[in-house]
This record gives C-alpha cells, structure tokens and sequence, in this order.
C-alpha cells in the first residue's frame, strides 16, 4: 500500500471514527456539554440544547455560569476552582439551570476535565442528567414527611418506634413530657424501661411469642397498662401500636396516651357510686329498723299499760275478775300481734325471691367488671376477659350472679396480693360447656388452695385474716338455686379456677 | 262548780288506745279515748281541768299539726305526746309548742301518770287564772268610762288634785269617781287595785 493510500486509508478510518464520535455525541440519551476554561460553551448535544432551549448558536454565546440559577453559581464556581487547582479530577453536582424561558431545571451534573493535547486546549466536559422528575419526588416525600412528622412531634402522645428486639428506635417530645425521659436517654433502650417491674417480664414473653407466633397477648387497640415515669412514678396509659415492615424489618410504631385524668375522673364518680348506694343502703335499713321498733312498740306498750293497770288495781284491791280476763286477755292478743310482725318481718328479709330473667352472662361480667373499677390497677392485676360470642341466654338473678361473680374476682384478686415473682393474672372466661350449659371460669395466678381446695366451700371456713368464710358457701347455694355447679380446680402453673355453670335458658338455640 | 278533770286520749292503735284508758282510770281518773284528731275537735270540751294524752303518728292529722291546731283555736289543754319512733327533731318541735312531756313508748306507766298528774295540776291552776281574771274583766267592764280614766290614773300613782287638774274637773268629784270605782272592784286598798289592773293587763297581754 502506498504512502498516498495508507493516509487516504487512515484519513477515511479517521473520519469514520470522528463521525461514530459525534454521532454518538449527538445522539445520547443523556446531555452532554463542553466549555473552555473561560466557561464558554464551544459543543453541546441536542439532549442538552434541548433541555435549555437554546439553539447551538445562541448556546456558544453564553457561558456555564450564565445558565446556572443564581443560588447555586456560588457552589458550582468553588467546585470548578478545585478542578482548576488539580485538587480533583471532576466533581458532581445537582443544580438548577435557567432555561432560555425562564424556567428552572433541576439536574445532576458529572464534571471533569479533558487535559489538552496535541495543540487541542483543555475543556470542561459535562455529562448532565435532568432530575427535575426526581427532584419534585423527592420533595413531594419530603413534604409527607415532613407532614408526619409535625404530627408525631406536636401530638400530646407518646410516639414511640421499636424494632424487633423492642428497641426504641425514635421517641417524639410527647414521650418526654409524658415520661420524662429526654429523647437521646429513650433511643436504643429496651421498651420496658417504660414500664413497672411487674409488666415488664409479660412484656418480653408476649413481644417474642408475637414475633413467632404472631399471637397478640393483648389487644393492640385501646389497651390499657401502666405506665412508670423516669422519678418512678406508675400512671395508667392507654396503648395503640401498628406494625410496619420495611426491607425485611419489622418496626413497631405506638402511641401511648395519659389516662391519669381520665381516670381519676372516673374514681370519683365510682367513688360517688359507691358512697350513693352505701348510703341508700344504711337508709333502707335505718327505714327498716325504725318501721320495726314502731310496729313493735305498740303492742308492748298495750302489754305494759294492761299489766301495770291490773297491778294497780290489785295494790287497792280493787281488780275484779272480769276486768282481770279482760286485761289478760288483752295482753295475749297483744303479744301474739307482737311476734307476728317480728316473723313477718324476719319472713321480708329472708325471702327477697331471686328474680329471674334471660341474662346474657357476658352482660352480667361486663357489669361487675365495671363494678370492680381501678380494684385491678390498684392491685396491679392483668385482666384478660375470653368471653364466647353468641352465648345462649341464661334464666338468672342479675344481682346474685353479680354478687357470685364479685366474690370470684375479689378472692382471685385476694390471692394474688402475696405474688411478686410473676405476673399477677386475672382471667374471666366464658363459654359453652359439653353439656351445652353456659359455663363461667375464674382464674388467678395466685397461691392456690393446696389442699383446702374441698374445705373452701364449707361455712365459716376461711384462709383470710379478715374474712367470714361465708363468700363461697353463698354463693354456691346461689348458683344451686339457679340449677348450675360451682367448683374449683388448681389452674396451671400457679393459682386457682372457680367455675360455675349455669343452665341455657329453655327455649334458646342449642 | 268545777266538774271532774278529764284526760283525753287520742291515738289510732286500738290496743294502745284501750291500755291507756284501762292504765289511767285504775288510778281513778275520767278518760274519754278518740282515734282521730276530729273525734276530740268534734266533742264539745267540758268546763274541767283536762289534758290531752297524744299520739305523734295519726292517721289524717298529724300529732304535731293537731297541736297548732288547738292552739289556734284558743284551746290550751296541756298535752303528752307519746311515740314509737321518738326522733329528737320532732320532740323539740312538740316541746317549743308547748308540750307537758314527750314519752317513747313502750313508756313506765308511773313516767305517764305523772306527767298526765301534772298536766291536769297545770290546767286546774290555768283555769283558776282564767276564771279570775274574767271575774275582774266584768268587774272593770261594769264601770263609767270616767271611772275607768280615774282608775287607771290612780293605779300610775296620781294624787286626786293631779287627776282632777288633768281632768278638768273638782277634786271632790275625783273622789267620787274613785271611791265608786273602788268599790265595783272590790277593792279594799289601792295596793288591791293595783295588783288587780296588773292582772287584767297580763291577761289581755302575754
């Protein structure tokens, strides 16, 4: 090949490559531009002319700085500054651009420097991504965000987030104020520094067996706990907590209200319950013990005035016979009217029947669990109620089956007073039995009757320093008089079960 | 002359009302038994020292209420209560208005004759009052106008010649007027018709 051909030969192979180049250049999805060292555009792609909206005339009129928007040329100069200086050999930035109509463009830019050679100077040479899309995304969350946030940071709640191993991960000013605690003492910490000693062991075993089992050990809506304050404190709260998994990990968001008020509230109207019906009670028998003295005083004053008349008259010796029988006579009638109210009123405080209607026994608990109020906070006693839906009514005494049911719970809760190594539980069940009689369970974790379990129910027998040993007697006739059963038997590992049956009403579904 | 005293009782247990009348008259006492307040308001009451022997819990009116109602119309009969519910509230009530005693039943018998003994002294005394004073009432009602004006200005302690200055007329025609009026009175000094003035303005002025 001659010397003529073989330069022919490389100037074509040249062009061919120069024009792959510029094609290249031209054609790429992304922008490109170049610019001398006085920042002046000399090559843009159509992407980049594109993206201003300048023609490649007008586009080599202007420098980078022209077209950069006001705030971020400060930014963009240092960084050329560094190339300049050898410091790096490019840099990135996201910045916006002043299109030729004014708009703005949000991009990301790849900068560096082309070194000169072969009598070509060096340039900058900029790739550049128009992120305008992704900016607005961005701000877009960030807004949400931001949204969020102001509502956990300004709620009066405790907002608190734990991770699997019921680590706080963010706790909002809410949990400051409520718990005391600043946020940096709360973040990495356990949950259970929250959390009274007696609650905190139910905490641990109830999370894990969750994460296992995915069995909830309380209601997750609504719950109400307690709570302990950094000084020590333990208060009532209210919880809800929502899970939400994230690139496999799972985080667990609650809030945690104050209820100190609301239930202080709801003291004192119990409070003033409870003193109304002490009072109308001590009024009824005041009523009563008045009405009998009454009733019983007139006839026993006829008897003393007979009896002191006939004395009188026998003093002078002045009693005739018929007068005699007459007063005598009297006096008997007297003391027969007298015994006949005294058994008439011992028959009106004996009897008080038992009125029975269709109860619906989840009813009955409700009632009496509203009835024992804050006994159960007071006594730091875990109540859990397993009540079956669509229970068959019963044909019961409202009040005997609330007094039964009192009595259950007061002992179940009596039992446990001694316990501090475990969670003290109290749990009121209802269902069907085998024999489609509905069917009432009463279990505490307490101490248990060991061997008394068949004395408990015998009269005047009583573990209780202070007790009649009446309770269980009662109210086993009680439930006798209903045609049910009440038993005991030791619950599993620690503790008591009463349960009594009561038949289905007649005329229910089976 | 005075007849004998009378107790009256009023109470609507009938064994209660039939004891207290067999109780009182075994000391020999008049007793005449009501189960209302009407009975005893309807019986015209006799010209005797009598007491009322009374229940607090009446059917109809009450005990208390019965005793303003006598007091109002003008019958001062002392009473007793007596009750099967003896509440104090309702023993001070009775007891302001007037009441002898305040007996629980079942009472002792002697607790209520004494008080009944008492209550028919205090009537007798009461009407030994009344009846005197009504004396002196139609004694002073049986004077001159004159008489009355001199009288009442003797008993403030005027000498004669004051009254007959102030009056206008002679000394010797106060004497007059005054020894008239003297002597219509039954006065025997003026320390006399003094004291009986008093008692005639005490009656008209308790």
């Amino acid at each position: 090949m001659s010397h003529a051909e073989s330069a022919a030969a490389y100037a074509e192979a040249r062009q061919q490559v120069e024009q792959r180049w510029r094609t290249a250049f031209e054609s790429s999805a992304i922008g490109i531009a170049m610019a001398d060292f006085a920042g002046r555009f000399f090559a843009a792609n159509s992407v980049f002319r594109n993206m201003l909206g300048y023609t490649e005339s007008e586009l080599y009129q202007l420098t980078y700085l022209d077209v950069t928007y006001e705030e971020d040329r400060n930014t963009n100069q240092e960084l050329v500054g560094e190339l300049v200086e050898g410091k790096r050999q490019h840099f990135e930035i996201e910045k916006r651009y002043c299109c030729k109509d004014g708009t703005l463009v949000w991009v990301r830019n790849n900068v560096s420097c082309v070194p000169g050679m072969g009598g070509v100077a060096p340039f900058w040479f900029a790739v550049v991504e128009d992120i305008t899309q992704r900016k607005k995304d961005e701000s877009a969350r960030r807004y949400a965000e931001e949204k969020y946030r102001l509502v956990v940071e300004t709620a009066s709640d405790a907002v608190i987030s734990l991770d699997e191993t019921s680590t706080i991960l963010l706790a909002n000013p809410g949990t400051t104020r409520i718990f005391g605690y600043d946020q940096a003492e709360l973040i990495g910490k356990p949950l259970t520094i929250l959390m009274p000693e007696f609650l905190r062991k139910m905490h641990e075993v109830g999370f894990k067996r969750y994460l296992a089992t995915g069995q909830r050990h309380i209601n997750w809506q609504g719950t109400e706990l307690v709570g302990l304050r950094k000084n020590g404190q333990e208060f009532p709260v209210e919880i809800s907590f929502g899970e939400l998994t994230n690139d496999e990990h799972r985080v667990f968001t609650g809030f945690i209200r104050d209820i100190s008020e609301r239930k202080q509230a709801q003291r004192a109207i119990q409070n003033a319950q409870a003193e109304l019906a002490r009072v109308s009670r001590l009024t009824t028998m005041g009523e009563l013990a008045a009405s009998i003295a009454h009733e019983v005083n007139q006839p026993l004053t006829a008897v003393n005035n007979n009896s002191n008349a006939c004395l009188r008259l026998l003093a002078n010796q002045n009693l005739q016979p018929d007068v005699l029988r007459r007063a005598l006579e009297e006096i008997v009638a007297d003391g027969t009217r007298a015994s006949a109210i005294i058994t008439r009123i011992r028959g009106f405080i004996k009897k008080a029947p038992a009125e029975k209607n269709r109860l619906d026994v989840n009813q009955v608990i409700g009632e009496v669990l509203v009835m024992m109020g804050h006994g159960f906070e007071e006594n730091r006693i875990l109540l859990q109620s397993e009540l079956a839906q669509a229970l068959p009514p019963v044909l019961g005494d409202r009040v005997q089956l609330q007094q039964v049911l009192l009595n259950l719970i007061m002992n179940g809760i009596e039992a446990m007073t001694a316990v501090t190594n475990r969670p003290r539980a109290l749990s009121v069940q209802s269902r069907i039995d085998e024999s489609g009689d509905v069917l009432i369970a009463v279990r505490d974790s307490g101490t248990g009757l060991g061997s008394e379990s068949d004395s408990v129910f015998t009269p005047f027998f009583t573990t209780k320093t202070n007790g009649m040993g009446m309770g269980l007697p009662i109210s086993r006739s009680l439930i006798e008089g209903h045609g049910g059963r009440l038993w005991s038997s030791p619950n599993s590992p620690h503790g008591a079960i009463f349960s009594f049956t009561l038949p289905a009403a007649a005329g229910s579904p089976p | 002359m005075t007849q004998a005293p009378v107790v009256f009782v009023v109470d609507d247990d009938p064994s209660v009302r039939s004891s207290l009348k067999f109780l009182m008259s075994s000391v020999g006492l008049q007793v005449e038994s009501f189960d209302s307040a009407d009975g005893l308001l309807k019986r015209k009451l006799p010209d005797a020292p009598s007491c009322l022997v009374l229940d607090v819990r009446l059917r109809g009116l009450s005990g208390l209420d019965f005793q303003r109602e006598l007091a109002a119309r003008n019958c001062h009969m002392p009473i007793i209560f007596i009750t099967g519910h003896g509440d104090i509230p309702m023993s001070v009530r009775a007891m302001k208005a007037g009441a002898v005693e305040f007996l629980t039943k079942p009472f002792r018998d002697q607790d209520l004759l004494d008080a009944v003994r008492i209550a028919l002294e205090k009537d007798g005394e009461r009407r030994e009052r009344e009846k005197e004073v009504s004396g002196l009432k139609e004694r002073y009602d049986s004077l001159t106008p004159r008489e009355q004006e001199v009288i009442s200005m003797v008993v403030s302690g005027m000498l004669n010649k004051q009254i007959a200055d102030q009056l206008g007329t002679a000394e010797n025609t106060v004497k007059v007027h005054r020894s008239r009026a003297m002597e219509k009175m039954h006065a025997k000094s003026v320390a006399d018709l003094v004291k009986m003035v008093e008692k005639l303005k005490s009656s008209v002025e308790p």
